[in-house]
């Protein structure tokens, strides 16, 4: 089979897509934006409110969360968990094995901490949203992770 | 065997996988925001690139779509219907994999629920990804009107 012909024909279809569907997204009214939007850091915090949150949230803000004895949720692999994590946070699992294990501690409408390794990684905000498709309101992604939590030395513990 | 790749055979193939197509896109043509939102569900793009792909990729399926059942250079939409559902597939089985239960994004994004992923996505999908194999290796070039057969 000439290969020649068929791969233009897809750079036909691959430019022409891409024309006119920015093109119409410059047209029409209600534009989205190119990118889609990362998680904002929350500027001030309400546990009481009813509304749903998925918000991102600074090492203070993580800190008197832990304080206030609000659940953590580490979601790196096992290995990093053993090595170190934020003091009594639950450890990643299967997801439905841990939306069960966390409702055994408390309610889907329960403030959560998710965190994962450092700023950069993506863990702690996929798993936020995942948490948040199966029916959690109040979510918070500690964006520093591990990294700004045992830099600043405040309370963890290593093993499963 | 070759009679598959012959006819009839090739032009329901065009034909179905055509409408599908065609169908598919149109919801999400009219709401990028929330064909956005089902692709950024599945966890497989960095850099909020979902936007970009929410715009361009249902104009790619409704071109493919309308170019398989016009007879317009069906050998590019047929490569492109192969690689849009290995694609789905890739996405919907990582989804599986991992446990999360999502909802498809694959023909309406706005109605709630009822359109989840599950195996049986992703058996319509290889059916379309053959629908697509028989498409692009076929024998004759029945009502194929761009470019001429060869």
């Amino acid at each position: 089979m000439e290969l020649t012909r068929p791969l233009y024909q897809v750079a036909i279809f691959l430019a022409l897509s891409c024309l006119i569907g920015f093109g119409s997204n410059l047209a029409r009214n209600n534009s989205i934006p190119w990118l889609a939007q990362e998680l904002v850091l929350a500027e001030s915090i309400d546990t009481n409110s009813n509304e749903p949150v998925l918000t991102a949230i600074s090492l203070d803000q993580a800190k008197s969360f832990f304080d206030d004895g609000i659940l953590f949720l580490d979601a790196r692999d096992e290995g990093y968990y053993e090595a170190g994590h934020i003091k009594g946070a639950m450890r990643n699992l299967f997801l439905f094995e841990l939306i069960f294990k966390i409702e055994e501690e408390q309610s889907k409408s329960d403030p959560l901490v998710v965190y994962c390794g450092d700023p950069g990684c993506g863990d702690s905000e996929d798993l936020a949203y995942d948490l948040q498709a199966e029916g959690f309101t109040k979510l918070y992604v500690f964006k520093g992770g591990w990294l700004e939590w045992s830099e600043a030395s405040y309370p963890s513990e290593t093993g499963l | 065997m070759k009679n598959i790749l012959k006819g009839p055979v090739v032009i329901l193939c065009r034909i179905v996988l055509g409408g599908v197509f065609i169908y598919a896109s149109l919801d999400k043509i009219m709401h990028p925001e929330e064909f956005a939102k089902a692709i950024g569900n599945y966890h497989v793009l960095p850099f909020g690139l979902e936007n970009l792909l929410a715009l361009a990729l249902p104009w790619l399926e409704l071109l493919a779509g309308v170019a398989l059942i016009a007879g317009v250079m069906v050998d590019g939409a047929a490569i492109m219907v192969i690689i849009m559902n290995i694609v789905f597939i890739f996405a919907i089985s990582q989804a599986l994999a991992r446990g999360i239960s999502i909802e498809c994004g694959c023909f309406s994004v706005t109605t709630e629920g009822g359109d989840n992923i599950g195996f049986q996505t992703i058996i319509r999908d290889i059916g379309y990804l053959i629908m697509g194999f028989i498409v692009l290796y076929r024998k004759d070039n029945l009502f194929e009107f761009y470019p001429k057969s060869v």
